[in-house]
């Protein structure tokens, strides 16, 4: 089990801000590593690090040992690396297939000519690529069957949105899956499937890397937890570990109540 | 090239990159406030051009009126080239642009281009396809002698009174509170709603100010060239618009800088030997080689991790930039490469590119000499500004005033 | 209410309708439609507009992949046609008296365009939409000011006559065969050079054209498109490399205008570069705007009903020709900003085509209606 992920010292700035401080830490296969933190202490920033949207200023990011540090997105997906988004990024009025059909792109080899002729070799691959994003949806039982497959995106109920954006994400089959608040806005009910559903991605084989902030999550699925502030790691461990750290109580409550507790 | 001529030359550009300002301020403030190219804008500007031509030409205006009578004249024009712009601008901005706030950025765009259209017609269908011209008037071709060189007085108004708008301009912006409202509209309309800033009232106010201010540009427009066709404000548009790109989009003071630059560029571009610009081409073209070989690997260099510097290393990512066609290309083609070596790639192949660029301009200018363009093509010099500004440099000379990530 | 549930039972029955029925019937009426000529019901001057509508057509569907699929907007798109005409006016008319055989010069011309486009498209396409749009505005005034100043090679204003008849053949073989003593109504094909010849042609072409694009649209590559089109940040991410892909779409719909070009210099047998003119650009933006962005059936539409339909009202009101074209384009813009703003899909949208296999639930229709053009500027996930 060795480290998929691995970030050396990562730094981001935007102007004088320094929104990631020499960051480091692995995540291994078939792990789920959360991270926490309050609100602009760098977690999605860190995300867009390692996903190729910014290039950090300095450090370097290792997938399976090879450096992906400012690769561009599209890239960094190639080398296996896909993401959701916190505020849902689908392509709203594209079908839910098409959806996760878009997701399989770097799957497909078809090019122009052949395409536009839909040649024997593009029609088998598109009725390979169909197959599998069916069965990527299946994973989800109940939720994009029949019908609904050819819905717009747009037109799904809050959390399906969640759900298909995941299901984009895996149609990849990616070597890391990073997920930014997969329960985000969801009630219990809900959040608690989607849990569930984490837990089946880890028993089929996949590493996550996961911000959330519902701690029910956290606590139910992680193997290891992260905790940031201001842009620096100030905990990890298990999640108890974290929990309980007074520097991630301070960073959460603030300096007064830690006093108030000791 | 004596020094008359660059007098002349000069007060030349200076004029007509005022006028030029005049209607960039317009496209600057809607782009900073809604973000949003008013496409119809240049239109705006042409009616203001043919009422005031109009107004002047319905009082019987000319030179055998009494001096007083002649400035009043021009005085109602000013008003009526302010006036009906303003209404009209005003009424595109309620109907056509409102509704569609919040849609994606083609969208208004498209919106805009239809208005352009319908308002060239109308111009039409009211005034005729035939360009108005203007009674000549002597004040617009009085001319008095500054340095030896014979200056027409209007140039000097011209400029005078555009500097005197722009000043105040830049006095409502920063100092009145509709002023206040509308910098925070543009910062971010929202938040400005949820202050409690009126933010529908504060972009028609946008509108309102852009529009009068086409509306002037239009009249000097007459006043100065003696006539105007329907569609003149398609040209005038996309100078305008060149001008508050190449200051810097959003930037009131950039549009004035850029407006000024594009007049001179234009008016220089066509009337000098453009030869002495060879060595600066030169110049440039050793800065971009100093920059390849020299500058850009250092920096890069710099971004390796500590424990994966090694000569060899290093060594190739100094070779990507060296030998840009060959290596470059070789590391953008191999399928698994690193990061650094594939980023330092892509950025070499640029650099190159703009290498061999300024060395194939540098190639003209030795070859041939002397450089003349020829009037006919001084529209082009404005396109092939604004595509290159847009390419390289899309905050323009000052920077827009909002930044945009992604 | 009673109009508004009438509208919609007669949409229920339009959309139940398979989509081959529509596709075929359309054929066929397009098929026939000269014909009438030949019987006498229709005269020439019909036929000719039908050439010059099919030629839109082609310029629509081109024009659509660039701004319906991919939501780039392109205003200087009329270079690219200015280019394969111009391609094709200097090898095969007496300027130089080249005369290149007709399928090397469609072919050519369509090259050419796309290398205009490539390089137009390499350096431009990071921009954001609307600074694309002006800068592809910018490029089309170059091409034309170009034109216009370049008279040893151009003519100038005066344009290139004399441009010559295509044979699709070829030269040599055309020759042979009209020596030869095969019946007059199939020489008459053999060189193409009146209305109803044209119009096959085009029709042809068009026809291929539309059944291409339309496979295009639903493969890996148009669905990368229309990723980028809806939200380009989640498509980088997903995978899609932006650059590659924008800059296909802009070269493959300047490769069809660039072949639209080539058959409307044959055509128009004279072509100058007033033909070339922004509003050239704009007219057929609006076509694409009516007829439907994305939609295939719908920007084909949108060209037949602005190209014919004015020509129709011009024929029954008798107007005159100048006074005319300011109503027409009165009407085009009025078009644009009221479509725009109420029925931001077009006349045909590719939507509701695509699902009319389910009963289309009428929330959802809105609810698209509104996601495919409201555009989330969602930058929050790249705040700190």
């Amino acid at each position: 089990m060795g480290a998929i992920l691995e970030l050396q010292g990562v730094s981001m700035s935007f102007g004088g801000l320094r929104a990631v401080d020499s960051l480091s830490f692995d995540v291994n296969e078939n792990e789920i590593v959360s991270i926490i933190g309050p609100n602009g202490s760098g977690k999605t920033t860190t995300f867009n690090v390692i996903s190729g949207l910014y290039e950090p200023d300095s450090g370097d990011i290792l997938l399976n040992g090879e450096s992906v540090a400012g690769l561009r997105p599209d890239r960094v997906h190639d080398k296996g690396i896909s993401r959701t988004f916190q505020s849902l990024r689908l392509f709203s009025s594209m079908s839910v297939l098409d959806n996760v059909l878009v997701g399989m792109h770097s799957k497909g080899r078809a090019r122009l000519l052949p395409s536009m002729l839909r040649l024997p070799s593009v029609r088998r691959e598109e009725a390979v690529l169909r197959a599998r994003a069916q069965e990527i949806l299946a994973m989800f039982p109940g939720r994009f069957s029949g019908p609904r497959q050819s819905q717009a995106a747009g037109s799904l109920s809050y959390a399906n949105r969640r759900r298909l954006e995941i299901a984009r994400a895996l149609a990849s089959e990616p070597l890391l899956l990073l997920l930014d608040e997969p329960v985000a806005g969801m009630n219990p009910a809900e959040s608690h499937e989607v849990m569930e559903q984490i837990h089946d991605l880890k028993n089929a084989g996949y590493t996550i890397l996961m911000i959330e902030h519902d701690m029910h999550v956290v606590e139910g699925v992680s193997d290891r937890v992260i905790a940031m502030d201001h842009g620096v790691k100030i905990a990890e461990g298990s999640y108890e570990q974290v929990a309980n750290d007074p520097r991630v109580v301070e960073a959460y409550l603030g300096k007064r109540s830690t006093d108030a507790a000791s | 090239m004596s020094l008359d001529h660059i007098v002349s030359v000069t007060i030349g550009g200076l004029t007509v990159g005022m006028i030029y300002a005049l209607i960039a301020l317009g496209y600057t403030m809607v782009y900073g406030v809604l973000k949003f190219i008013n496409f119809a804008h240049g239109e705006i500007f042409t009616v203001g051009g043919y009422v005031a031509a109009f107004t002047l030409f319905s009082l019987g205006a000319n030179d055998s009126m009494p001096p007083l009578m002649l400035l009043g004249a021009l005085l109602l024009a000013l008003l009526a080239a302010i006036a009906v712009p303003v209404v009209l601008g005003t009424l595109v901005e309620r109907i056509a642009y409102r509704p569609l706030r919040g849609r994606s950025r083609i969208i208004p765009l498209l919106s805009a281009i239809g208005v352009s259209i319908v308002l060239q017609q109308l111009i039409i269908l009211v005034f005729g396809p035939t360009p108005i011209t203007m009674p000549t008037f002597g004040i617009a071709s009085t001319a008095v002698d500054v340095l030896g060189v014979r200056i027409r007085v209007l140039a000097l108004v011209i400029i005078a009174l555009s500097a005197l708008l722009m000043m105040a301009l830049t006095y409502l912006v920063r100092s009145t509170r509709i002023g206040k409202a509308m910098r925070a509209t543009s910062q971010d309309m929202e938040a400005a709603e949820m202050m409690g800033i009126e933010t529908d009232k504060t972009i028609a106010f946008t509108f309102v100010v852009g529009s009068a201010l086409a509306g002037v540009g239009g009249l000097m427009v007459v006043l100065y060239y003696g006539s105007l066709k329907f569609d003149a404000g398609f040209l005038y548009g996309l100078k305008a618009f060149t001008a508050a790109v190449l200051g810097g989009i959003g930037n009131i003071p950039g549009a004035v800088v850029g407006a000024i630059v594009l007049g001179m560029t234009e008016t220089y571009g066509v009337s000098v030997d453009l030869g002495f610009l060879a060595w600066f081409v030169v110049a440039g073209l050793v800065l971009g080689l100093y920059i390849q070989l020299v500058r850009a690997p250092q920096k890069r260099l710099s971004h390796i991790a500590p424990d994966r510097r090694t000569p060899e290393y290093e060594r190739s990512i100094v070779g990507v930039y060296r030998f840009a066609p060959y290596s470059a290309t070789k590391t953008l083609l191999a399928e698994r490469t690193d990061a650094l070596l594939s980023v330092s790639a892509t950025h070499a192949m640029r650099l190159t590119l703009g290498n061999v660029f300024l060395a194939a301009v540098a190639a003209v200018f030795f070859v041939n000499g002397s450089v003349r363009i020829d009037t006919r093509w001084q529209p082009v010099i404005t396109f092939v500004v604004l595509m290159v500004i847009l390419m390289f440099r899309p905050s323009g000379i000052l920077g827009d005033s909002i930044t945009e990530k992604v | 209410m009673v109009a508004a549930r009438a509208l919609n039972s007669v949409r229920a029955i339009f959309y139940k309708v398979p989509r081959s029925a529509y596709v075929i019937g359309t054929l066929l009426i397009a098929v026939a439609f000269p014909m009438l000529n030949a019987v006498g019901v229709v005269e020439t001057a019909w036929i000719r507009v039908g050439v010059l509508s099919l030629l839109y057509a082609m310029l629509a569907l081109g024009l659509n992949i660039v701004m319906g699929e991919t939501g780039l907007l392109n205003l200087g798109y009329i270079a690219f046609f200015a280019f394969g005409a111009y391609t094709t006016a200097l090898l095969s008319s007496p300027k130089f008296d080249l005369h290149w055989p007709f399928i090397v010069l469609l072919v050519l011309s369509a090259l050419i365009a796309m290398a205009a486009g490539f390089f137009v498209g390499l350096p431009t396409l990071r921009l954001r939409g609307d600074y694309l749009a002006i800068v592809t505005l910018a490029f089309g005034e170059i091409v034309r000011l170009t034109i216009i100043n370049l008279p040893s090679v151009t003519n100038g204003p005066n344009g290139i006559p004399s441009i010559n008849a295509p044979r699709p053949l070829g030269m040599k073989l055309t020759d042979t065969l009209l020596a030869t003593n095969l019946p007059e109504s199939l020489k008459n094909w053999l060189v193409i050079d009146k209305p109803v010849e044209y119009y096959y042609l085009v029709l042809a072409c068009v026809a291929i054209t539309a059944l291409l694009l339309t496979n295009l649209k639903n493969s890996r590559i148009g669905r990368a498109w229309n990723a980028l089109r809806e939200d380009e940040l989640a498509a980088v991410s997903a995978g899609i490399t932006a650059s590659r892909a924008k800059l296909l779409s802009v070269v493959l719909s300047a490769g069809i205008a660039g072949f639209a070009g080539c058959l409307f210099a044959y055509y128009s047998n004279v072509i100058s570069p007033e033909s070339f003119v922004f509003m050239q650009s704009v007219i057929v933006v609006c076509m694409v705007v009516l007829g439907g962005m994305g939609s295939i059936p719908g920007v084909i539409l949108g060209a037949i009903v602005l190209q014919a339909l004015p020509q129709i009202i011009r024929e029954s009101a008798g107007a005159a020709r100048s006074e005319f074209e300011v109503y027409r384009m009165l009407i085009f813009g009025i078009i644009v900003v009221v479509m725009v703003i109420f029925r931001p899909e077009g006349l045909l949208p590719d939507k509701e085509w695509r699902r009319e296999a389910h009963e289309a639930d009428p929330r959802e229709i809105e609810s698209t209606r509104q996601s495919l053009f409201t555009l989330e500027e969602g930058e929050k996930d790249l705040e700190v």
